[in-house]
């Protein structure tokens, strides 16, 4: 029943039509789709069938992703206020952009993401320094950091993630809080992950999301 | 109303087309394009190398330089000298022994402001050179400041193109070897010195004896260049800290630099940039058009790889920068290319058919920037392109504006790219709309600089929502606008005095600070008009 609404719901969203978007969701809550379920079963799943295409097709639109990665978030956003309970939080993230870098974007989306999969993300915003990613994490008690990088000398600069690495290490704190990293730089070099002493990448939001969770549970089982 | 008139220029390599004005010297119209003439008096008839031999076609009558200079037997077999020959109609010349090709070209100077300020006492030092360091470009005036005549321009590569298309890149290329440092410098001194006695060689006649009297050289341009040209490594440009304040770029080897250009009385000076990626060469657009004379709230834009905008709002200057881009320099699309021959630098809807305009009337090879502008907004009028930036019908070779030229084709990344480039420039230009509580409507007039607003069709700009809607006539080009500031720099008797004042009412805004750009950004990726209403 859901790839009905999934095929319009992406419709709506590809052709940033957010006012269709909804229409569709309102069509399917009225039809006796739970929000969860809207957010489960047709917002995730529209998701991830974008960023297939995106790595199918080279020239796919990195524009549109920005446009339906904006208009998924909000409606999300709306459907979360109408849980019938208030979803169980499976752990947190401390997000934020390396130092010296200014680039927020690509960690917003990653945020959106995250919180559609219940994950609660503390976002400390953009040029933060590794001790406050850390100093953070520990008060918080977050069990991964993520740093997105957008320049080739935020993501591997000595004040960014290897910092943050060598701080995890020096403060005993490696297997409480593992180390995400994300941006431009990874997608052109897969293993860069491992010289910035990242545990792992993505190349995406949604995948983002799905890593951080993993590793999340990883550290609860 | 100045009459066009066609001329096809033979060599024995090649043949090409022209349009040329009728008060455009034969000499300079091919100092514009490239394909010079030899030269070394500036165009006043007295050197005699600048022959040509004229094939067909009606041009004005032998002048008494044409007469001296040129032997009997050769007038009557059509020769003349391309300074002194202008055209009556269409025509056809042929050039025996073209100047050695150079990466030098004049500027046409026809709607180029000129200057008349008390003249200040200028004894011995009175030549003056202004420069405007881009990160594509170099571009140069020189001029004799006691009679304020500028006695030519150029414009050229800036070599260090070679080691890295944008600012970035060639910061990264000598961060990994020091020895790269100098030779960043080093090829870009070299370059200006070079354009310098271009000039010299051919608009003067003497090069030595002339650069000793110069007194002055004023450098503006983007931050990154002017660290390198001073000597500096950049690295502060690294360092969010430096990036709402002013930069020094103050060479340590001023002495050195100067013998190596011959020019021992020159005062060079480069003009600090005013943040991290916000240089000098936006400083002297504004200069340019005396933002700070008006009183009603004016918008600028330089577009370019990184592009640089600023907001009067009749007290103080916002001013800030993100990056252009490669689709505002041709250049990262598919079928991109810079303003050379062929490229496509317009496009026109007629009778629901696309009309492709190339530069030299060549066959299409692919789009500049302004005919990219116009491909995106009739494809939206006609529909074939979503708000979305996606094709209605897409086809895996892509959109071809002409069914039988594979390089007219625009592929959806190239779309992609414009809507990225646009969206971030838009989005900057409302932020700063919204700080100073303007809407488009309030706007007097939108100043559009650097090279890519030179051949923009505003109001294909305005379909796409790459620059406010308003009302076209309130919308200004000015290509060479940091060259002129800067010469109004060398200039102007109280020069420094207004530049320092003009600097006291910059404030930066630094993008970054302002969660909401974000938004602007995603909602301007949209192919739609950009009003600012509230």
């Amino acid at each position: 029943m859901f790839e009905t609404y999934i095929k319009d719901y992406n419709e709506a969203v590809f052709e940033i039509d957010k006012e269709l978007a909804l229409e569709v969701i309102e069509a399917a809550l009225e039809e006796g789709v739970t929000p969860e379920q809207v957010v489960f079963n047709i917002i995730i799943p529209s998701i991830e069938e974008m960023m297939a295409e995106i790595v199918i097709n080279a020239d796919t639109n990195l524009a549109q992703h920005f446009m339906t990665a904006q208009i998924a978030a909000e409606i999300t956003e709306k459907m979360l206020a109408k849980f019938e309970t208030t979803p169980e939080s499976i752990g947190r993230v401390i997000i934020g952009t390396s130092y010296g870098d200014l680039h927020s974007l690509g960690k917003r989306i990653v945020m959106g993401c995250l919180k559609s999969m219940m994950v609660d993300v503390v976002d400390l915003g953009v040029n933060i320094k590794a001790e406050d990613f850390i100093d953070a994490a520990v008060a918080q008690d977050a069990q991964v950091i993520a740093i997105s990088s957008m320049m080739v000398h935020t993501a591997t600069g000595e004040e960014g993630s290897l910092k943050v690495r060598s701080l995890l290490k020096e403060r005993g704190l490696e297997d409480k809080i593992k180390l995400v990293v994300g941006g431009a730089p990874y997608r052109f070099d897969h293993e860069l992950y491992n010289k910035v002493g990242a545990d792992s990448w993505a190349a995406d939001g949604v995948t983002a999301a799905k890593i951080i969770r993993e590793l999340i549970l990883e550290g609860k089982s | 109303m100045i009459k066009n008139h066609s001329l096809i220029l033979h060599t024995e390599k090649q043949s090409i087309h022209l349009q040329i004005p009728e008060d455009l010297s034969v000499r300079l119209a091919l100092d514009i394009e490239g394909l010079r003439v030899r030269a070394a008096c500036g165009g006043i008839g007295t050197c005699g190398a600048c022959t040509i031999k004229t094939v067909k076609g009606n041009f004005t009558s032998l002048t008494l330089a044409e007469w001296q200079k040129i032997p009997p037997e050769e007038r009557e077999h059509g020769t003349r000298l391309a300074c002194q020959l202008y055209l009556k109609s269409d025509a056809e010349v042929f050039l025996d022994n073209p100047a050695p090709s150079s990466n030098w070209k004049s500027f046409n100077l026809q709607h180029w402001p000129n200057y008349h300020y008390p003249n200040f006492d200028v004894k011995n030092s009175f030549y003056a050179v202004a420069v405007d360091l881009g990160t594509t470009h170099i571009r140069l005036s020189f001029w004799d400041r006691n009679t304020q005549q500028r006695i030519a321009c150029r414009h050229g590569n800036n070599p260090q193109v070679a080691l890295g298309e944008d600012v970035l890149t060639r910061l990264d290329v000598h961060r990994q070897r020091e020895a790269n440092l100098q030779s960043l410098t080093q090829i870009v001194r070299d370059a200006i010195i070079e354009g310098i006695r271009d000039i010299l060689a051919r608009d003067i006649g003497e090069i030595k004896s002339i650069l000793a009297k110069v007194g002055v050289v004023n450098i503006v341009g983007n931050t990154a260049m002017l660290a390198l040209l001073s000597g500096q490594d950049g690295s502060e440009l690294y360092d969010p800290e430096s990036w709402e304040h002013p930069i020094a770029c103050l060479a340590d080897d001023v002495f050195s630099w100067k013998q190596s250009w011959q020019m021992p009385n020159a005062n060079i000076t480069i003009q600090a940039p005013l943040a991290g990626f916000i240089g000098s060469d936006i400083l002297a657009d504004l200069i340019a058009i005396n933002i700070t004379q008006h009183s009603k709230p004016i918008l600028l834009a330089d577009f370019g790889t990184n592009t640089e905008i600023a907001l009067w709002d009749g007290k103080q200057l916002w001013l800030t920068s993100v990056p252009g881009g490669p689709a505002f320099e041709g250049v990262g699309l598919q079928n991109g290319l810079s303003a050379e021959a062929g490229a496509i630098r317009a496009v026109n809807l007629i009778n629901d058919s696309f009309v492709l305009e190339t530069v030299d009337d060549q066959t299409a090879k692919g789009f500049c920037a302004s005919g990219f502008v116009d491909a995106i907004a009739l494809l939206r009028i006609q529909g074939e392109l979503k708000l979305s930036g996606r094709f209605l019908n897409p086809l895996p070779e892509g959109f071809l504006l002409d069914k039988s030229n594979a390089y007219t084709a625009i592929k959806p990344g190239d779309i992609d790219a414009f809507q990225r480039a646009k969206a971030s420039t838009a989005a900057a230009m409302q932020q700063l709309l919204v700080l100073a509580n303007i809407s488009t409507h309030n706007l007097s007039e939108l100043w559009i600089c650097g090279a890519f607003g030179q051949h923009l069709n505003v109001h294909n700009a305005q379909t796409s929502g790459l620059i406010p809607t308003m009302d076209c006539s309130r919308i200004k080009l000015f290509g060479n606008a940091a060259l002129s500031g800067c010469e109004k720099m060398i200039l102007a008797p109280n020069a420094k005095k207004n530049t320092d004042e003009l600097r006291q009412r910059i404030h930066v805004v630094n993008l970054s600070h302002y969660p909401e750009y974000d938004d602007y950004f995603i909602n301007h990726l949209r192919l739609q008009p950009f009003i600012r209403d509230e």
